[in-house]
């Protein structure tokens, strides 16, 4: 009897009735694999895994459910008719019946994605949270040259543009980028729109490299998809701040290249037309409240209430955006303008660049930073400083206005860190970490300068004396402890001071030796680590099998953990061995 | 390419004229990209001359004139006579003005005589048109039309012809004329003929050629007409091919295939989300794919050092296995504009595009657990003391392998039998040896009576079970004596069922029995009454297991049918049952109803040994797999619990007869003691916590501890090893 052996008259039941492999699918639906693939991606059909696999190992398994789906989907029968069209004007033209194909051709069916990201996203926070695998197709479509031979055309890639400069328009808009990290792969930013993180990486604005093993359909068949999604992810954005969408763009900026800062004119000055109309209103309803029978405040309160929600901001978006609050930037030449206009502007700060089109030149006096990013400046300003571009990314990721002096034109830069790791949980902070962390830490405290310190005394201390209290021994004792609060003061900040200069912490060497001398005392007859080693042997024995396999995968991933940063610990001991040698 | 024409001719005259020259490029440079006019073209020299519009305002008003007179004073400036001359160029301008009238009045000049002047006056030279090429040798270079010889002219050296240039103010408008042999001065006409001709209009200033059309054939009043041909018919009849494509039409636009108003443009978008209704997706319950791993410190443009691998870790990667070596090799740059474009962003995003659409996905508890939770609560071991834990004591003088060990019932003494073909007794707390029997075969167990009075022990060698009195009970010597004779008549009469393949007989060599078996014997096993003994022979088929009775030196077989090889055999601790395990599994039989009762299922490899819980109701077995098995009876023939413990065979399994210990030995060279609590409460399960792992014994041709015996009073436990040694651990 074979394994799988069903007497006939019965139906097919579980994972074998559940189950289909993909040719199977393709053959129920009558479709080419093509025209399958194109609509696994637009319905977010995606294969699974049964626990029991009929039909081998090799194959892909969809659910049955998900085909029916598919089957019934009205995009299927869309294709179909596309694919008769076709044959329809094929034949038009082999039977050089010119003016019906070309009549033809110019009623050729369309199909809009519409209904199915509506399906896929049933609410908008679906959309968002999907969000971030289109942000990167559509960011990297846009750097990438059009080309005719893969069906890349030259529209998709300016939509592309437009789409992605929108999206960034409407961050950092809205003060909602929170970070921002320049790696080699290109610039990764995250956002935080309705609660929900989204990251996306830009590709760096240069040359890209297309390989030749590539299947562009495929990629192209998702961008088709992700365009429509954020064509109307936008529109939903634009709108909930009250911009018209599509924005209508200053041709002139265009042009030069400066959508973005178009694209931001436009926002602006959309916004200051609402603030017009919002005074208008505010008028409006202070003379229909006076109209209005007093026993009916309530409609007008609600109506208030709704204007002020319009400007509330949570806490961290407040922080983002004034960041960089009256400070002006200027953009050399040399470096990304376009990254770093929305960096900065969505962190508060006003920009321009040198070029055309920027909205103030480079002899501005209100200018504070000039990114530059070349070996040497020779003319300089002395009223701002010189920093590279990093200096923007790393404030912006610790949320402080760093010192300027380690980012000046032609240093060598600190490290840039990434944004998105949790240094305690991976077990290995930077040494650069450290140091940013306590600049956080500084710049905390200057608001509140001593921890517990009683200021207010100290400053009385003084008038006391100015009023004349004759009582000496208290002025006395006031003093002494004026000068005992001012060393405490210099012991801390000159603790502040080495920590902003990046000095190490070093352990008391005390502390070392208990534990040796601890460890000294454990040492009996049978070596320690057999001790641990029996332990742990019998922990394990009690242990169920399910649990001990868990156990131990857990206990190869920390060991991996382990191993990496010993491994970076090695190699920073070995480089500063070498430092000290060389010095 | 003017620039570098200009600066290979003038780089052999002078340095100051290439100063000069080059700072009036300059000039034409920034002035070239308003207008530029290009003059006629001097072929004199290998350069070129352009005329220059000087400014806006000249070439407008060129363009308005139509006239190029101007240029040749600009000209002038730029072929580098006035180098910078402001007064000169308002002067030019001032020329340009007078120039341009007296242009337009020579044109209409010009036009009025256009066609005489050129035909009458013929070329002197008359050798028509031939290459000048053959005249190239010649002194002269060709005829006039007396047909003398015209002499060729002297050329100037282009240093002079450069000078002489200099000097012209009119020399742009100077043409060698190669056939005549003579420098021809264009005129202001001319110049302006070639302009127009070089714009692509008719060479003429007033010559228009977009005249009003004059149709000189006058059809009106004529009286014949131009064919005599009668009309034909099909002027007459509507055309049968029209009115077809006309219903043809008629049909596309009554269907809608033709439409004339073009389709209204509707917004591509629109508010998608606008009726925000609690609707639910369709389908099966989705899986969103899991988002891009974000990128770590290592992947930053400019990572801290120690991101970086050294040579030796990169090259040391080539050696590792493809799935192995890191995707991701990081790299630090100095600077942000040194940082290239990524080489794999289009195939990485390409990747993650598959991995969206192949990739099955399932969802998975991803547990961020400590993993110290995971074991479980277990009473302390503090609390379960006593247990041995420390070596106590060693008992050395065996050669070989010990391999079995026994205590005896009171635990005084301890017998040992080794592979050096001895066995010995030892006094447990002193450790001295008492007796040694030298039987001069390798023993394979011993087993010593469960009865204090009769202090026999039960040896098994090769074939030979030898019950051998230990003489360490003086009084009931005879008694002994008395159960160890066996009548010299071997009786033949004893063969009701095995009595054919066993015989006893009197041992000479010690005081005792022998009883002879017909294969090698693995194990003897006492019953806890001391009469009746078992012994397993592996190889024995149906006779593999025997019960032994000593009172009257009976042998028996077993009456069931053994599936699979027996290893060894035990009696209930209370009742009339009997173990035999086989290497699969543990039979259950009952002694008295002659019965199988159950099938103890391990499911390990090999089963090496068993051991019962003094309550009777559990068992442990020991496997080669290193796994040992606790069956509680009651509860099913599966195992209640596999505790995987020992990374070698389990060669022995022991309960302790008073506490709820046992224990287990292995050739790893350790011993487990564990807490055993079995609870009268039926509806509790047993508690089995792992107490103490005893190391000490070394190993010896890849085996380790032999045997592992409790002693019957106290919570020690003995250890036989493969060393030669016998160790007693205490609490």
């Amino acid at each position: 009897m074979p394994k799988h052996y069903r007497p006939a008259g019965k139906k097919k039941e579980g994972n074998a009735a559940r189950y289909i492999t993909r040719s199977q699918a393709v053959k129920y639906l009558q479709v080419s694999l093509s025209v399958f693939r194109r609509l696994c991606i637009f319905k977010g059909v995606f294969p699974r895994d049964p626990k029991k696999k009929v039909k081998g190992n090799h194959h892909t398994y969809y659910h049955m459910k998900d085909i029916l789906f598919l089957k019934h989907e009205p995009l299927l029968d869309k294709f179909r008719e596309m694919r008769a069209y076709e044959k329809k004007v094929k034949k038009a033209v082999s039977k050089k019946n010119k003016d019906l194909a070309e009549r033809l051709l110019t009623r050729k069916p369309t199909y809009t994605l519409d209904m199915l990201i509506r399906e896929r996203y049933p609410k908008f926070i679906d959309a968002l949270r999907d969000l971030d695998d289109c942000l990167t197709m559509v960011h990297l479509f846009a750097a990438l040259p059009a080309i005719e031979r893969e069906n890349i055309q030259a529209e998709r890639i300016h939509n592309c543009r437009g789409l992605s400069l929108e999206w960034q328009a409407y961050i950092s808009r809205t003060h909602k980028l929170r970070k921002a990290f320049i790696s080699v792969k290109g610039i990764y930013y995250q956002a935080e729109v309705e609660g929900q993180k989204v990251t996306w990486l830009t590709p760096h604005a240069l040359q890209q490299v297309m390989p030749q093993d590539v299947d562009y359909k495929i990629m192209l068949t998702f961008l088709e998809f992700y365009e429509t999604l954020l064509g109307f992810v936008n529109l939903r954005l634009y709108h909930s701040i009250k911009l018209k969408y599509p924005p209508i763009l200053d041709p002139r900026l265009k042009a030069l290249a400066a959508d973005l800062y178009a694209l931001t004119r436009y926002a602006d000055a959309k916004d200051r037309a609402i603030g017009a109309n919002d005074e208008e209103s505010e008028l409006r309803l202070a003379q229909l409240q006076d109209q209005l029978p007093a026993n009916e405040p309530g409609a007008l309160m609600h109506l208030v209430e709704n204007v002020a929600d319009d400007n509330e901001d949570d806490e961290e978006t407040i922080a983002c955006k004034t960041l960089f609050q009256n400070k002006t930037f200027f953009l050399g030449r040399e470096v990304p303008r376009e990254s770093l206009l929305f960096v900065i502007t969505a962190f508060g700060g006003v920009v321009s660049w040198e070029g055309d089109g920027a909205p103030f030149d480079e002899s501005n006096q209100d200018i504070n930073y000039q990114i530059v990013d070349r070996p040497t400046q020779s003319h300089r300003f002395i009223s701002r400083d010189y920093v590279q571009p990093q200096w923007v990314f790393d404030c912006i990721n610790a949320r402080i206005i760093l010192p300027t002096e380690e980012y000046m034109v032609g240093k060598v830069l600190p490290p840039h860190l990434s944004p998105f790791v949790d240094n305690e949980a991976e077990g290995y902070v930077p040494e650069y970490g450290e140091t940013i962390k306590r600049l956080q830490a500084a710049a905390r405290k200057e608001i509140l300068p001593m921890p517990g310190g009683e200021h207010d005394d100290l400053e009385n201390s003084q008038n006391l004396l100015a009023e004349g209290i004759n009582d000496r021994t208290k002025a006395k004792a006031a003093a002494e402890k004026k000068q005992e609060m001012a060393l405490h003061e210099k012991q801390y900040h000159q603790e502040l001071k080495e920590e902003l200069e990046g000095m190490q912490y070093t352990p008391d060497p005390n502390i070392d030796d208990d534990v040796k001398s601890n460890v000294e005392e454990n040492t009996d007859d049978v070596s320690p680590e057999q001790l641990v080693k029996d332990d742990e042997n019998m922990a394990m024995l009690s242990m169920s099998r399910k649990q001990r396999g868990l156990y131990e995968a857990i206990k190869i991933s920390q060991q991996r953990k382990r191993a990496n940063v010993e491994t970076l610990e090695r190699r920073k001991k070995n480089i500063q061995k070498n430092k000290k040698t060389s010095d | 390419m003017k620039k570098n024409g200009k600066k290979n001719v003038l780089k052999p005259v002078e340095k100051e004229v290439v100063v000069v020259s080059e700072s009036d490029d300059e000039v034409v440079a920034s002035d070239s990209e308003h207008e530029s006019v290009e003059s006629p073209v001097v072929s004199d020299d290998d350069y070129e001359i352009f005329s220059e519009g000087n400014d806006d305002r000249n070439s407008d008003s060129e363009l308005d004139s139509g006239s190029g007179s101007e240029d040749e004073v600009h000209g002038n400036y730029l072929d580098g006579e006035h180098p910078s001359n402001e007064a000169g160029l308002s002067d030019g301008v001032d020329n340009f003005d007078q120039g341009d009238q007296s242009a337009s009045e020579d044109s209409r000049e010009v036009v009025d005589e256009s066609d005489s002047s050129e035909d009458e006056v013929g070329p002197r030279n008359t050798i028509g048109d031939v290459p000048l090429k053959w005249y190239e040798d010649e002194e002269h270079i060709g005829y006039d039309v007396a047909g003398k010889k015209i002499k060729k002219k002297e050329r100037l050296d282009k240093l002079d012809s450069f000078l002489a240039r200099t000097d012209d103010a009119n020399s742009w408008r100077k043409i060698m004329d190669d056939i005549e042999d003579e420098e021809v001065e264009l005129t202001k006409e001319e110049t302006k003929l070639i302009r127009r001709m070089l714009k692509g209009k008719a060479p003429h200033a007033d010559f228009d050629p977009h005249a009003p059309y004059v149709d000189w054939f006058a059809w009106d009043g004529a009286k014949h007409p131009l064919s005599n041909a009668p009309e034909p018919k099909r002027r007459f009849i509507p055309s049968k091919w029209e009115s077809k494509k006309v219903v043809k039409y008629i049909r596309a636009i009554r269907k809608g295939l033709i439409k004339f108003d073009k389709p209204k443009e509707e917004p591509r978008f629109y508010n998608l989300w606008g009726d925000e209704t609690e609707e639910s997706r369709h389908g099966l319950s989705y899986i969103p794919a899991p988002k891009a791993k974000l990128p770590g410190h290592d992947e930053s443009y400019n990572p801290s050092l120690e991101y970086i691998p050294t040579q030796e870790e990169i090259s040391a990667y080539q050696l590792m296995f493809e799935e192995d070596r890191p995707k991701f090799i990081p790299k630090r740059f100095t600077s942000l504009r040194s940082v290239p474009a990524y080489e794999k962003s289009v195939r990485e995003t390409f990747d993650r595009c598959l991995d969206l659409y192949l990739c099955p996905r399932a969802r998975k508890k991803r547990i961020n657990i400590d993993p110290e939770s995971l074991k479980p609560k277990l009473p302390s071991r503090k609390d379960l003391k006593p247990y041995p834990t420390t070596c106590y004591l060693e008992y050395k003088g065996h050669k070989g392998p010990v391999v079995s060990i026994c205590t005896d019932p009171v635990g005084q003494h301890i017998a040992s039998g080794s592979h050096d073909g001895t066995v010995r007794i030892w006094e447990v707390e002193t450790g001295r040896c008492i007796k040694v029997w030298e039987l001069g075969e390798p023993v394979q167990h011993v087993a010593w009576n469960p009865l204090p009075e009769f202090p026999i022990l039960a040896v098994s060698m090769g074939q030979d079970v030898l019950v051998l009195n230990t003489g360490l009970e003086k009084e009931e010597n005879k008694m002994i004596a008395d159960l160890l004779r066996v009548e010299t008549t071997p009786a033949p009469d004893d063969s009701e069922s095995a009595g054919s393949s066993v015989s006893w007989s009197q041992y000479d060599k010690y005081e005792g029995i022998r009883i002879k078996h017909f294969k090698t014997v693995s194990s003897v096993e006492w019953h806890r009454k001391g009469d009746y003994f078992s012994t397993v022979m592996p190889a024995g088929e149906s006779k593999a297991i025997l019960i032994h009775l000593l009172s009257k030196k009976l042998t028996q077989r077993l009456p069931f049918k053994l599936h699979g090889l027996p290893v060894c055999s035990t009696f209930h601790p209370t009742r009339s049952i009997f173990f035999v395990s086989t290497k699969k599994n543990v039979r259950v039989y009952d002694l008295v109803k002659k019965k199988f009762i159950k099938k103890l299922d391990a499911g390990v490899r090999e089963i090496s040994s068993v051991s019962i819980h003094p309550g009777g109701d559990n068992v442990i077995v020991g496997s080669k797999d290193g796994k040992l098995c606790w069956f509680d009876m009651d509860l099913s023939s599966k195992p209640y619990k596999i505790l995987k413990s020992h990374p070698k065979d389990i060669t022995n399994v022991a309960f302790h007869r008073n506490y709820p210990l046992f224990a287990s030995s292995s050739d790893d060279c350790t011993a487990y003691v564990f807490h055993g609590m079995v609870y009268s409460d039926l509806n509790q399960n047993p508690l089995i916590v792992p107490l103490e792992i005893l190391h000490g014994h070394t190993s010896v041709n890849g085996r380790g501890v032999l045997d592992c015996k409790f002693h019957p009073r106290q919570p020690w436990l003995f250890t036989a090893g493969a060393d030669a040694v016998i160790k007693l651990f205490c609490h």
